[in-house]
């Protein structure tokens, strides 16, 4: 037996022995807790279970090794499956079935609603997306691929030119001077505040600049030079400073998912934090 | 008879002087003599009141307007608000649809089209309307006069969208003249998108080294924009692919993609002339759940070690732990997205990103098919639209112009 | 026939959308309302269409004896499991009840949940090694994404001193501001984009999700 083999043996038998081990420990903490026998024992295996698919994860960090592939591939199956009945119950019997058989809604135990022969359209194109399957007939699949594509491109050409075109052009309309109050409170007011009357005045003019010197570095008709040019490149850099403080911004977001994730495995798993 | 009532009135006027004196010193004793104090005035009643169909709406809808009563000014106390009553018939019964409080003078009357629910007002049947003046003394109100027969009704077109409306008829034109400009021959000239040549260069790489492409189409559905451009993007970079006989994978998270990404694919190698080579499991559904789809192709790129990654769709949260994963596999990346969210992480952690627009402009820029190339050529003159109409909107929000302003007001359903 | 019809569906369907957004009337709203639950039934056949995709593929790999292939057992004995729990084989009852199945619950719970918020939390681990990379001062443009990145990290850090409120004014003026701009750029270009696609799409001028004959 070649060495990695042997190691890879004896990390597993480690691993096995920790299983048990931390599931005989929850067990009798859960135990201690009152709870009966059968209950202690599948809440104890669960917790280790779950605890177990945690740090298979996080081995990734290392390297890819042979618990997260576990890991990987027991959750890509079981989440397919997951979305999978979510989707038959809560659309296909929950939406679906109640419009178009009393039969069948009795079946599924669900209200029948009112008969709707409407309903058959999307059942008769649901039918031939699945003929794909069919060298001789795959082609009928692309009808039912044309009534989606069509229908949400028809909603989406009008709620983007609503919401990212029409709506974004009228927030740029700022007024150039804010609450003009004259020269002196002008000079005499340079607060960073919000309500400051310098740095409002500094914001409206910063965003028209950058939304207009953005917008040239996205035109893709004319070379990039000249007066052109240096619009462009203020346009990078407003970009740059945009990523910078979006990037900036979420990574305390991030760390609090990892305090979550550690305060499971310390406190719920090992009991090292109540 | 005339005797009896005097002597009972000044009894009457007697009893009242008496009981106003003694009020200052001790309550009156209960003689059982009936004090009848004067009812307050009512307020003064709401006159011309207008009452027509909702426009722009559905239907079920009415709007009930009036000028204020006389009595409701600054710091009166006669008048408390207004309710709106409603009627099949002018002889009623009225019932109470809304209150508004004082200083408003108008109301709209919406009602549910929903025959089932408790508040169906039903569209082409005759509704009348009273406003009544209430004061702080709820037994005490002045009633308008009945304003009807008024019948809702659903309308057609909603006017209030017109905006969009010319929006879209001059897009549509715009981007109908240069397609066919550019059909007639006409040279439109691209700049160079970094990303985007960086991609045969990869392609190249991949093949030096043996190794396959990943191409990630994001976690969109087959009918988002982002998806479609990748879709394209995914017909040129694979047609490459089959060209130079480089492995080509492409994990899909929606089923709908996968069903067009192969569709696509397959009609790529077919162009390529390399029908043969082509397989589907090259192409292949993964699973619809976030993570789950993000831990199946982070561990594909440790395992297949691909040379080149490219991302181009809809990303979320996840776009962070690919572009690392990837980057930890040491292969190139080329990303692009639409989510402005997600860019930042990508511009870090890619050798090269398409940001925002440019993902769209890539499939013209890779394909250069006229028509393509003309569509992008109307959208480079609407941006072009758009920088005059933000200076014109500037000066107007500086000199008032607010009609202009109000124009790109516009509802959002 | 093949292409033209689809390409005949999609300009109804698409202008119909169009129209509808025009038309405040019911009929008007209830011709949305079928149409998207026409999209989420049909979503529930293509999602058969996934699944088969994913048995198709583990099968082979298995068949083939592919590298890894003892791992698409795991996926196909987990997707069987969860779907036999979901639809409550065992008790061999037929509704919606399989949802709160005991076991479905339980494997949502302890199984798919916990993996799903560790793959979360890696990013904090990722976005420390992508700064790490990226936040090297070599150009001007990756000098201004350091700098600002840097002050709004530090921006709610007590140990600055005086320099504590300035910070927080300044990375709340460079988010407020400048990371406007930007995005309204950004947005701005996306919502062309994303229009002259779509005209595209309605059109019949883009076609690739057709395929070929």
């Amino acid at each position: 037996m070649s060495t990695a083999r042997r190691t890879s043996l004896i990390i597993l038998a480690a691993v096995i022995i920790l299983f048990l081990v931390s599931w005989f420990a929850k067990f009798s903490a859960v135990q201690n807790t009152g709870a009966p026998f059968g209950i202690s024992v599948r809440d104890g295996f669960y917790i280790t279970l779950a605890a177990f698919c945690s740090l298979a994860i996080f081995s990734f960090l290392y390297k890819d090794n042979p618990y997260y592939k576990f890991a990987e591939h027991l959750f890509v199956g079981i989440s397919a499956a997951y979305w999978m009945c979510v989707g038959f119950w809560s659309t296909f019997v929950g939406n679906f079935i109640p419009k178009v058989s009393r039969t069948l809604s009795d079946f599924f135990e669900v209200p029948f609603k009112s008969f709707d022969i409407f309903y058959f359209i999307p059942l008769i194109l649901g039918i031939l997306l699945l003929l794909r399957l069919s060298n001789k007939y795959g082609w009928l699949s692309r009808w039912s691929l044309a009534f989606i594509v069509g229908t949400t491109a028809g909603l989406n050409l009008i709620r983007y030119l609503r919401s990212d075109f029409i709506s974004q052009v009228s927030n740029t309309f700022v007024p150039l001077v804010v609450d003009w109050k004259g020269i002196d409170a002008f000079f005499s007011d340079f607060s960073l505040a919000a309500n400051g009357q310098f740095i409002m005045i500094l914001g409206n003019w910063v965003v028209f600049i950058g939304v207009f010197c953005g917008l040239v570095y996205f035109f893709f008709s004319k070379e990039h030079k000249g007066f052109f040019g240096t619009a462009s490149r203020v346009g990078v850099w407003v970009l740059m400073i945009t990523f910078g403080a979006s990037f900036g911004y979420t990574v305390m977001g991030r760390v609090s998912l990892l305090v979550g994730r550690l305060t499971f495995l310390f406190g719920d798993w090992l009991g090292l934090i109540d | 008879m005339k005797e009896i009532l005097m002597v009972f009135l000044a009894l009457l006027l007697a009893g009242g002087i008496s009981s106003a004196g003694a009020q200052e010193s001790a309550p009156p004793p209960d003689t059982g003599t009936l004090v009848v104090t004067p009812a307050p005035a009512p307020p003064a009643p709401v006159t011309n009141l207008n009452a027509k169909d909702k426009p722009n709406d559905h239907g079920a809808g009415v709007v009930v307007t009036w000028p204020p009563s006389a009595d409701d000014v600054v710091g009166s106390t006669k008048v408390f608000g207004y309710a709106i009553l409603r009627a099949a018939t002018p002889e009623g019964p009225f019932l109470e649809r809304g209150r508004v409080p004082i200083g408003e003078g108008v109301f709209e009357d919406q009602g549910s089209l929903d025959e089932v629910s408790p508040d169906y007002m039903a569209d082409h049947v005759d509704y009348y309307y009273k406003v009544r003046v209430i004061s702080p003394d709820t037994t005490v109100y002045a009633d308008s006069e009945i304003i009807g027969p008024v019948q809702s009704s659903g309308q057609w077109f909603n006017t209030n969208k017109v905006p969009v409306l010319i929006f879209v008829l001059c897009f549509t034109t715009l981007a109908i003249f240069f397609i066919n400009h550019a059909r007639r021959g006409a040279n439109l000239f691209i700049r160079p998108l970094a990303g985007i040549e960086a991609v045969d260069e990869a392609i190249g790489r991949a093949t030096e080294m043996g190794r396959p492409i990943l191409y990630v189409l994001g976690l969109g559905t087959a009918s988002e924009i982002a998806t479609i451009a990748s879709f394209t993007i995914l017909g040129r970079v694979s047609k490459k692919v089959a060209e130079y006989q480089t492995g080509l994978i492409v994990p899909c998270y929606d089923p709908i993609v996968m069903t067009v990404a192969q569709e696509t694919v397959k009609a790529s190698y077919l162009d390529a002339g390399r029908p043969d080579a082509y397989n589907d499991d090259m192409v292949y559904f993964v699973t619809q759940s976030q993570f789950a789809y993000v831990a199946a192709v982070n561990g594909t790129m440790l395992r297949e070690l691909p040379a080149t990654n490219i991302y181009m769709g809809k990303f979320f949260a996840e776009s962070l732990i690919l572009a690392e994963t990837g980057a930890l596999a040491g292969s190139i990346q080329i990303a692009g997205t639409d989510e402005v969210a997600q860019i930042p992480f990508f511009v870090v952690a890619c050798d090269y990103t398409l940001i925002g627009e440019e993902l769209y402009a890539a499939s013209a820029y890779l394909g250069r098919e006229p028509v393509l190339l003309g569509s992008l050529k109307a959208q480079d003159y609407a941006k072009a639209a758009i920088m005059i109409l933000a200076v014109v909107g500037f000066l107007a929000a500086n000199f008032g112009w607010v009609d202009f302003v109000n124009l790109f007001n516009v509802p959002s359903n | 026939m093949k292409r033209q019809i689809p390409l005949a569906l999609v300009f109804f369907f698409g202008v119909l959308m169009i129209i509808q957004y025009f038309v405040p009337h019911e009929a008007s709203e209830w011709t949305f309302e079928f149409l998207m639950d026409w999209i989420y039934i049909i979503g529930i056949f293509a999602l058969a269409l996934g699944i088969w995709s994913l048995v198709k593929v583990s099968w082979d790999k298995i068949r083939l004896r592919r590298e890894n292939w003892q791992y698409a057992i795991v996926t196909l004995l987990g997707l069987v499991a969860m779907i036999c729990f979901g639809f409550d084989y065992f008790r061999n009852v037929f509704n919606a009840a399989g949802l709160q199945n005991f076991m479905f619950r339980h494997f949502f719970d302890y199984i798919m949940i916990p993996i799903q918020s560790t793959m979360f939390s890696l990013l904090a681990f990722f976005i420390a090694s992508a700064s790490y990379r990226a936040f090297r001062a070599r150009s001007l443009l990756a000098s201004l994404l350091l700098l600002a990145a840097l002050i709004v990290m530090i921006r709610f850090n007590p140990y600055f001193g005086p320099l504590t409120a300035y910070l927080e004014q300044t990375a709340s003026w460079l988010l407020n501001v400048p990371n406007l701009a930007a995005k309204r750029a950004i947005v701005i270009g996306v919502g062309l984009g994303m229009v002259a696609t779509a005209l595209k799409v309605i059109l019949g001028i883009e076609r690739a999700y057709l395929g070929k004959d």
